[in-house]
């Protein structure tokens, strides 16, 4: 074995106290005493912040002034700093793989109670990684190029600011949007708190500047189907569903809608949440980017009769934009990074049943208020009730699928204000008495209370309560109004507040497909659902998958104003590994011993990646180290034991089992 | 070491990104739990030599803990299937050598399933303790002593035989 | 949909969780986590005739005030719907956990226990039943039964299925309607079951006698002794009341059997069932969800499946319907506190409920509780309405339209 001689092995070993962090839980000075009588070890210290630069600098020292070969950190996780040891290992002159970390944090010390125990473990660990680090080998990192090309999924406001800047910084982005136009969830909304600025007025000219952008390709009603590869080099499958509309041709005249066979629109309209109609051939609203229309096979006659009379291909004329035979097409792009901006879906109140959302006509959802008071709306920005009536009284319910133990725990963070700006709005459109009935205001952030002040000197009536029942009010059966039952917690008295209308501010949920999603790009979920953020502080817009990066909702519920901000770290981060040029990689890959490989091929079908084959030749097995990615199953699998893994050998695993065997 | 003070041993072997992950978000979340288990870290489960298992076990581990992503979530696609056939004849392999089964344990654990990670080590825990201690390098030189033992009986027979002529 | 927390053992209270102890367990220190949102108080249908509806009991609770809460009788309002509990956004076990140590109590400071309830509870303990009847008579019913009811204590040998019939219907005349139709149903089905008879008591659940712990436990011991001498697979019961104490608070006294409920277990069978439903009944039924059967023990469809399965019912829906059920009214002891309700000017929640049923048009009101029976039937005596309506137990209608 090439196993070096134990005299040869100088290893330090470094504990940090992480402030009281570690110190605090555990018997720092016993762990050193302890590792300072294992055999390698030339020195054992304890550190205050081992991180800081002073930390780094001590352990730079101490490789030059004792000799060390070989360095173990007992710290944080792994996952946190090893590439910072690493870093001040190999500035030191040592190579970085000669360094090992021990996670005694979030493995040890913030999980324990019995600060015995926990010294007990630390001990244990350390000793694991001092057998192991005496065996580890000099390594190199590879450097693998990365693509200059990024794809944005989801064209939100998030994804679209993501890939104005990445296509202004010169860089070619594939925007690949669902829905047959961009704009997401802000293309829905009348105005934006807390400025009450149009959400249109700020939002088109921005969905148009992706429509121009030479350097956007923009591909809506469009998939990711597959992705495969790495940071740098993802190959990527798109696939675009039929619109039955040649989008080069269309010039987004309109003129085939007119001339729909359908004289009037009748079908619900997707864009409006069902609220208004359209036809069969439509554009879900003027300002669409693209502006191109699609068909509706469900509706359209020609699809089911193949008998219409096809008005709408005679409008069309000598452009010819209509294909009836338009089928599902797929696209390989190569990219080097992505970003992920998919946004979130609303909570669907017919989970709370007692609200009585689809039971009652007069319950919205807020998504649907925001279209009632759109000027683009279907009731042309008229709050008007099912009932052709306009609303005299509005209830407001908050936190509707939100802090709630049988829905989501989480609070929606936008629903405060965004159920303010509606009573307002809602106030200025019809005169209504508003009732705002919450359990808390929230209004964190710049400009948020100051609208919240505005918004109750308005005379919005707020009530601090959760409203407990719905039902019809039994003074006025006849015209859906309906009765609110609630505590006043404030004043401590049960209220029964009738209403025309009732809104339910419904929470922002992570989107059905999160997981599909999640599974394609190797991401990860927290608990809630929404995608998890490498660090929750340090590394907000990065994800579990290298190069793979976060905006928007899709992380987690936020305002338009942080989703922004979210999306432009996202795209410099994005930017930034584009601009260096390349990424190491760990140099964790498999590799075979030829004079012990019997050449029987048992892990040639194991390797997920085909990395291995037969050399015809020699008849050994051969790994491709480009296309290894170290996962290490051919190591596990190999009947004679001649394949080694770089970072996880055999000897080396085997030392640490013993090691954090033997208890202190 | 028996009963009284003993502390069930267990050795998990995480793969790096999801039950590792795990482990480390049940830190950053504070739960608290038992502190029996000693991670070592794997980049994928499928890594796992069942070697290393009947090692661990050899060397005094009282329990091991295979810990690796759910069933279609290994980040190299289908590790922890592999790691899941290994694990059903580890387990025969182990009965068969008349060692309880519970010992083994597999756990698919998600990068959010902190909370798992505290409710398998809680609960594994507390099988091992009903188990008690396996303690195979105690038995291991139990065994080179009754060998030694029936060595030395061996000699003496021979001793006490009278040699052929 | 919502469904209602199923209580893992480790989430009721304990059989000597008090207050003073409450808060040092993991369901008491759920509680510190209340965020005075006002649904519980919402809520409750006697919501705006407590001075401490559960919220404020909750920031009493946490500002050690509790006497003050004692000394009100806010507590004996409470009917012990789990509503509250079915909506607490921050899944507080209210019903199961906090209300019932604060009953108990209220009831113990209370100068004087409103008369009916404590005869009733004297009854239970002197006699096994609230309606201080002969325990010899609890079996007479049987003899009117038209299919034999086996009883353990005569057949001697083990049975598949115990049935545990429970007070009201054993000795009401339209209780008894309900056993004639289990026991109809069960021949029907060639269920191998009996009965324990004269042996039975109270299961203690009924008006929560919980809260009388001292009560509850001579019951429970009484039972489970019982229970103990004979052998069977499940214990089945068409008591709501009596199958949650068997769920949730025997098992802490050695209960380990299986059970089912009625109407589940008939919704288990009803394809057997629904051959034999032939009759068809013409009418228009609206089920009202009994709170121990829905929102404590998260059945909701199983009733409405059986009544669908009777040829000629037609369905329809009361506003209130499911986890947003309206209470009769009966549970928490308020079978017994009609009077010292309308004493205190509250109006009765069987007519609140009763006017709902009305508004659909329906014919029949189902039901699948022993109580409602009662309360419903009353609450239609002096509510006027013009459309006669009827009450009937869903196993009633089943066998009405059962083709022997
Ligand atoms: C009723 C309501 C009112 C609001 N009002 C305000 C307000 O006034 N001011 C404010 O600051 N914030 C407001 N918000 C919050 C605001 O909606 C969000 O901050 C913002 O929309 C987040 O943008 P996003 O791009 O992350 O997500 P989204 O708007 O959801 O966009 C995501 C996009 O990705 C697409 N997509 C999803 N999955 C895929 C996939 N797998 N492949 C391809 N494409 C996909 C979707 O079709 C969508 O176009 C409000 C929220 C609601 C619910
Ligand atoms: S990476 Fe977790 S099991 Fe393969």
């Amino acid at each position: 074995m090439r196993t070096p001689r134990p005299d040869q092995v100088r290893i330090g070993f470094y504990i940090c106290h992480c402030g009281t962090n570690i110190a605090g839980a555990l018997d720092v000075g016993e762990v050193v005493n302890h590792v300072a009588g294992l055999p390698g070890v030339a020195l054992a210290r304890d550190y205050k912040y081992l991180c800081s630069d002073p930390g780094q600098e001590l352990i730079q020292h101490d490789i030059r002034d004792h000799g060390l070969n070989r360095i173990v950190v007992a710290a944080c996780s792994p996952l946190m700093h090893e590439r910072t040891f690493r870093r001040a290992v190999e500035e030191a002159g040592l190579n970085p793989f000669y360094c090992h970390m021990v996670n005694i944090r979030e493995h040890d010390a913030w999980v324990h109670t019995d600060r015995q125990e926990a010294t007990a473990k630390a001990k244990a660990l350390a000793t694991g990684a001092v057998r192991r680090v005496a065996l580890h080998k000099p390594l190199e990192t590879k450097k693998v190029p990365i693509h200059g090309e990024v794809l944005v999924v989801g064209g939100g406001i998030a994804g679209i600011h993501a890939a104005l800047i990445l296509a202004d910084a010169g860089k070619r982005v594939y925007l690949v949007e669902r829905e047959p136009t961009i704009g997401g969830h802000m293309a829905r909304f009348d105005k934006t708190f807390p400025t009450l600025d149009c959400a249109a007025c700020i939002l088109t000219p921005k969905m148009s500047a992706v429509g121009a952008h030479p350097n956007i390709t923009l591909w809506t009603y469009s998939e990711v189907t597959q992705v495969e590869g790495y940071v740098g080099n993802f190959n990527v499958t798109v696939t675009r569903k039929p619109r039955y509309v040649i989008e080069d041709a269309c010039t987004g005249c309109l003129q085939c809608i007119e001339a729909c066979i359908y004289h009037d629109a009748r079908f619900p309209d997707e864009f409006n949440l069902g609220l208004g109609k359209r036809k069969p051939i439509h554009l879900p609203f003027p300002q669409a980017t693209p502006p191109v229309v699609l068909i509706d096979p469900g509706t359209c006659i020609e699809f089911k009769t193949g008998k219409c009379k096809k008005t709408c291909v005679e409008a069309c004329a000598d452009r010819r934009a209509i294909d009836f035979q338009q089928r599902e097409e797929t696209r390989q792009i190569q990219v080097g990074t992505i970003i992920i901006a998919t946004g979130f879906q609303t909570f669907d109140p017919r989970r709370i049943p007692y609200y009585g959302y689809g039971v009652f006509p007069t319950v919205y959802t807020a998504l649907e208020v925001e279209r009632l008071l759109n000027a683009a709306g279907p009731t042309g920005g008229e709050v008007i009730l099912r009932n052709g009536k306009p609303p005299q009284r509005v209830g407001i319910v908050h936190c509707v699928g939100s802090r709630d133990e049988n829905t989501n725990r989480y609070c929606s963070r936008v629903c405060c204000l965004y159920s303010l700006k509606l009573a307002h709005l809602i106030k200025e459109h019809t005169g209504a008495e508003v009732y705002n009935f919450y359990i808390d205001i929230r209004t964190p952030g710049k400009g948020m209370e100051e609208f919240y002040n505005r918004v109750a000197e308005e005379g919005m009536h707020l009530v601090r309560g959760k409203v407990a029942d719905v039902y019809p009010d039994p003074a006025d059966p006849a015209n859906g109004r309906l009765m609110l039952q609630v505590e006043d917690t404030l004043m401590g008295r049960i209220l029964k507040v009738p209403v025309d209308m009732l809104v339910l501010s419904v929470g922002l949920e992570p989107r059905a497909d999160t997981q599909e999603v999640r599974r394609k790009f190797n991401l990860c979920c927290g608990p809630e659902g929404f995608f998890l953020e490498r660090h929750p502080k340090l590394a907000p817009v990065s994800s579990y998958a290298e190069g793979v990066f976060l905006a928007g909702c899709c992380q987690g519920p936020k305002d338009i104003p942080d989703t922004v901000a979210q999306a432009g770290a996202a795209a410099a981060q994005a930017l930034a590994l584009i601009v260096r040029g390349y990424t190491e990689q760990e140099p964790n890959t498999a590799y075979v011993r030829e004079e012990d490989c019997s050449g029987c091929k048992s892990c040639i079908p194991l390797c997920p990646y085909t990395a291995i084959s037969l050399a015809a030749d020699k008849q050994k097995a051969f790994i491709n180290e480009a296309l290894c990615k170290g996962c290490g199953v051919c190591v596990a699998a190999c009947p004679s034991g001649s394949i080694g893994q770089n970072l996880f050998e055999d000897e080396q695993l085997l030392s640490e089992v013993e090691g954090v065997l033997t208890y202190a | 070491m028996r009963e009284g003070n003993w502390r069930p041993r267990i050795v998990a072997f995480f793969c790096n990104w999801c039950t590792y992950t795990a482990a480390d978000l049940a830190g950053v979340s504070r739960l608290k739990y038992a502190p029996n288990a000693r991670v070592i870290r794997l980049m994928c489960s499928g890594r796992l030599d069942p070697q290393l298992v009947l090692a661990a076990f050899a060397r005094g581990a009282d329990g091991v803990l295979i810990g690796g992503c759910h069933p279609g979530d290994c980040h190299y696609l289908e590790g922890n299937y592999k790691t899941l056939r290994r694990f059903r004849l580890l387990r025969r392999l182990l009965r068969d050598l008349g060692i309880e089964e519970e010992r083994l344990r597999l756990e698919w654990v998600s990068a959010a399933e902190g909370e798992k990670i505290r409710q398998v080590v809680t609960d594994m825990v507390e099988t091992l303790r009903a188990l008690g201690p396996l303690d195979l390098p105690g038995q291991f030189r139990q065994w080179d002593q009754e060998v030694e033992t029936l060595k030395a009986q061996v000699v003496e027979a021979e001793r006490l035989t009278p040699q052929p002529a | 949909m919502i469904a209602t927390i199923e209580p893992e053992l480790a989430t009721v209270c304990q059989r000597d969780t008090t207050l003073e102890t409450l808060l040092q367990q993991p369901e008491g220190r759920r509680i510190l986590s209340c965020i005075q949102c006002g649904i519980c108080a919402g809520t409750c249908p006697y919501g705006e005739y407590m001075d401490f509806p559960p919220r404020r009991i909750i920031s009493m609770l946490r500002r050690g005030l509790m006497e003050e809460v004692f000394q009100s009788d806010s507590m004996l309002r409470c009917v012990a719907c789990y509503a509250c509990m079915t909506k607490c956004p921050r899944g507080i076990r209210l019903s199961d956990v906090l209300l019932p140590l604060v009953k108990e109590q209220t009831l113990q400071r209370a100068p004087e226990m409103p008369a009916e309830l404590q005869r009733s509870l004297q009854n239970t303990l002197r006699y096994g039943n609230p309606m201080g009847e002969s325990s010899r008579k609890r079996a007479n019913w049987v003899t009117t039964s038209p299919v034999p009811v086996p009883i353990l204590a005569e057949i001697r040998r083990p049975v598949d299925v115990l049935w545990f019939v429970e007070c009201y219907t054993s000795y009401y005349p339209r209780g008894q309607d309900n056993s004639r139709a289990v026991a109809r149903l069960f021949n029907a089905l060639g269920i191998d079951f009996a009965i324990l008879g004269n042996e039975e008591k109270c299961a203690g659940d009924c008006g929560q006698l919980t809260w009388e712990s001292g009560l509850f436990e001579t019951l429970t011991d009484y039972n489970m002794e019982i229970l103990r001498k004979y052998k069977f697979n499940r214990l089945v019961t068409g008591d709501t009341h009596a199958y949650n104490a068997f769920r949730i608070r025997y098992p802490m006294y050695g209960f380990n059997y299986e059970l089912e409920h009625t109407t589940p277990f008939l919704t288990r069978h009803v394809e057997q069932l629904k051959p034999r439903l032939k009759k068809p009944l013409n009418v228009t039924v609206t089920y009202h969800d009994a709170c121990c059967l829905g929102r404590r023990a998260g059945f909701y469809e199983e009733g409405r499946t059986l009544l669908r399965a009777i040829p000629g019912v037609k369905l329809v829906e009361m506003v209130h319907n499911r986890m947003n059920s309206l209470c009769c009214g009966g549970g928490g002891g308020g079978m017994w506190l009609d009077t010292y309700f309308k004493q205190k000017g509250m109006d009765r929640l069987s007519e609140r409920r009763i006017k709902e049923a009305l508004a659909t048009g329906a014919d029949v009101l189902a039901i699948s509780c022993p109580y409602e029976v009662y309360r419903f039937e009353d609450a239609l005596k002096t509510l006027p309405h013009a459309r006669p309506m009827r009450v009937r137990d869903v196993v009633e209608l089943l066998a009405e339209s059962l083709e022997d």
